[in-house]
């Protein structure tokens, strides 16, 4: 049977019309009418190519609706995002382009199927993407599919840097307890010198906040003793920035009035003997010196601060902060190095040819994150643990003697236990040196004129997520 | 670095079809470009969303917001929130880290429920085993009226409703939840405290009423 005839034999069933009999003549005529071939012949084409049309437009719509995911990106930052088409089942596309990436600093490399650049603004984005499927016309209309880009903006970008005394007068000042928002000092300290810098973390800066952290030095005078301190006001205490400078002010107010005479000369005797020989007794004989001269100045700093705090008429803990202190002086068989500490700030003494660390203190941190300790917390007199917060060492000299922050020793060295690791203070003196992101040097000899400045833009290294005050204080 | 975890536990049952759901799945999207342009929160907050209707699902664990990509949901089946309360305590476990002398300890998680029906399978299990984890607050979102505020106070003090389970009323919600983490993730950055609770938050909108 021609293909003719069976086409109008099923078109006619279709329209139930069904052949009269005697009439099988006169269709087989029909069927074998030229015009009529040529008619179920067209129509049998249209169809094909009507039926491939379809099948070609799915697909298009197939792709469109598949979801191509790439990668975030972020300003300033290379990027490379490879479309994998074939593990899309995308193997049909003849042609791919993407509509005006330079806009975003980036390009689509054909060759290599990946989208690559380095962008240079942030938000979220549709980008276009235009292509063709195999069995289309090389000359035919392009079709267009959105893919979402996102291009986070440079973090750094998103921070500001207000003043915190940004159009105040000297009388807000005084009200408010503003302190500068950086500081950097460099002075000699006995044979030693120090230099100092205590920065405004940016999330403070970023709203125009203060600096919670201070410092306070001092060396005093005819005795041969210096005495460094260090505190980080808790930022959740309303007046955390006048803590921190009242404690360190507390601490060197305390030793001046009460380091001297009768006391000095026994310390000076007990640290002597025990230098030459150790026994028990001498021993209990200085712990207990200790625990009665730096433990005592430990309570008297935190009565001071409760007597300020009713003064001002405020709790306590609106003046939180953690302090450290060291007091140091030197003997003819090497340095006595006294310290104390309360909260999550390291003190770190490397020797001579700095192949040793001691750390003098613990620190106090939580489970999680945030559970410090504060001078200003009665409790930690009463803990058994108390006596543990009182250190001692006699060195016979030393390269570095440092106190810092968290805002320091987060980014720096991370954990508490890297602080007794002697590679990880190499790699932090390193880093002093140079070897940092922003090639910044600092030199720590004394005759460097340039040492704070140098220090101070040290202390401005980026570190993802660690934006708190930041101080740092080294005896040299 | 300490990271802020944040968990979103979204309710996907059927009941949230259509308006609800499309408006859920927009304030997640708005939340995060919101997040992305607040410094502390882009450096500090990582986000998980955890979706709840027949089975609990992590669709997707804990992401830092620099390449959080939200994913398509669906409403569809019952409500499993038991199974999202046990489920979001096992991801605690297994993605907060704790401090050790070796690594630094995370944040205590935030924690946002929003769910417009009463829960079909053994919620209390669930909460026992939730319960157990330390969150640094819980926030309780009944969206509409076919929530059971009851049930969500004895997850946490801190239960907010929306009249409607509306695209404006949840679009309320989301931006609530969006300042609450970028006050949250501020917080932890100065002054190196958790917020607590509900008083430590931003005020919410009028749109979402405070249960007590």
């Amino acid at each position: 049977m021609s293909e003719t005839k069976q086409y109008i034999q099923t078109l006619l069933a279709q329209k139930n019309i069904s052949l009269i009999k005697g009439r099988e003549t006169v269709f087989e005529e029909f069927t074998k009418d030229e015009s009529n071939i040529l008619a179920v012949k067209q129509i049998q084409e249209n169809q094909k190519m009507m039926l491939d049309k379809w099948i070609l437009q799915n697909r298009i719509s197939d792709i469109i609706d598949t979801q191509i995911i790439i990668p975030n990106s972020t300003v300033g930052k290379p990027y490379l995002a490879a479309i994998d088409f074939s593990r899309l089942g995308m193997n049909d596309l003849s042609y791919t382009e993407f509509e005006s990436l330079d806009q975003y600093g980036l390009e689509y490399n054909n060759e290599t199927e990946s989208i690559t650049g380095t962008p240079t603004k942030s938000g979220d984005f549709k980008i276009k993407m235009k292509f063709r499927v195999n069995g289309e016309n090389e000359d035919s209309d392009l079709h267009e599919k959105l893919i979402s880009l996102i291009i986070n903006a440079d973090p750094k970008s998103l921070w500001k840097d207000i003043p915190s005394d940004a159009d105040r007068d000297e009388d807000w000042k005084l009200k408010n307890f503003w302190k500068p928002d950086n500081v950097t000092d460099f002075q000699p300290l006995g044979e030693k010198h120090i230099v100092v810098s205590s920065k405004r973390g940016r999330s403070h800066a970023n709203v125009g906040s203060f600096r919670d952290d201070d410092f306070a030095f001092k060396e005093l005078e005819g005795t041969g003793w210096s005495i460094v301190s260090v505190a980080d006001g808790a930022g959740s205490a309303s007046l955390a920035r006048l803590g921190s400078k009242l404690a360190c002010e507390f601490v060197v107010k305390h030793f001046e009035e009460n380091f001297r005479g009768e006391t000095i000369l026994q310390l000076d005797d007990l640290i002597a003997s025990n230098h030459q020989s150790q026994d028990e007794t001498k021993q209990k004989d200085l712990d207990l010196f200790l625990y009665n001269s730096i433990g005592k100045a430990a309570f008297s700093i935190h009565k001071s601060l409760q007597d300020y705090a009713d003064r001002l008429e405020v709790p306590l803990k609106d003046l939180h902060t953690t302090l450290i202190f060291v007091l140091l002086k030197k003997y003819s068989f090497g340095y006595a190095i006294l310290s104390f500490g309360v909260g999550d700030c390291p003190i770190g003494l490397l020797n001579k040819d700095m192949t040793e660390i001691k750390l003098m203190n613990w620190l106090d941190v939580g489970e999680f994150g945030g559970g410090t300790r504060f001078i200003t917390m009665p409790e930690i007199f009463s803990s058994s643990k108390f006596a543990t917060r009182l250190g001692f060492k006699v060195i016979e000299d030393f390269s570095y003697l440092m106190l810092m922050t968290d805002g320091i020793y987060d980014p720096k060295f991370v954990v508490e236990a890297n602080l007794e690791k002697l590679e990880s203070w190499t790699k932090f003196l390193n880093d002093l040196y140079g070897e940092n992101e922003s090639h910044n040097v600092v030199q720590l000899i004394a005759k460097n004129v340039e040492l704070p400045k140098q220090l101070s833009e040290w202390m401005d290294f980026w570190s993802s997520g660690n934006h708190d005050d930041r101080t740092l204080a080294i005896v040299f | 670095m300490r990271r802020l975890p944040v968990y979103l536990l979204l309710d996907t049952s059927g009941s949230m079809s259509g308006e609800p759901i499309e408006a859920v799945k927009n304030g997640v999207q708005v939340m995060i470009s919101s997040l992305r342009q607040n410094p502390q929160a882009i450096e500090t907050a990582f986000i998980s969303v955890i979706t709840f209707d027949t089975s609990a699902n992590q669709i997707i664990p804990l992401t830092d917001l620099a390449s959080f990509q939200m994913v398509d949901i669906k409403a569809t089946g019952v409500t499993a929130l038991g199974d999202a309360l046990k489920l979001v305590a096992t991801k605690i476990d297994s993605e907060v880290q704790k401090t050790t002398p070796d690594q630094k300890g995370d944040w205590k998680p935030l924690v946002f429920i929003m769910t417009d029906g009463i829960p079909t399978d053994n919620w209390q299990n669930g909460l026992v085993e939730f319960k157990k984890r330390k969150t640094a607050f819980v926030v309780a979102c009944a969206a509409g009226a076919g929530a059971d505020t009851s049930i969500l106070k004895q997850i946490t003090d801190n239960v907010v409703s929306l009249d409607t389970a509306d695209s404006t009323s949840i679009a309320k919600f989301f931006q609530w939840v969006t300042a609450s983490i970028g006050v949250s993730s501020t917080k932890v950055e100065d002054s190196g405290k958790e917020v607590q609770g509900l008083n430590e938050l931003p005020p919410p909108p009028s749109e979402l009423n405070i249960v007590v």
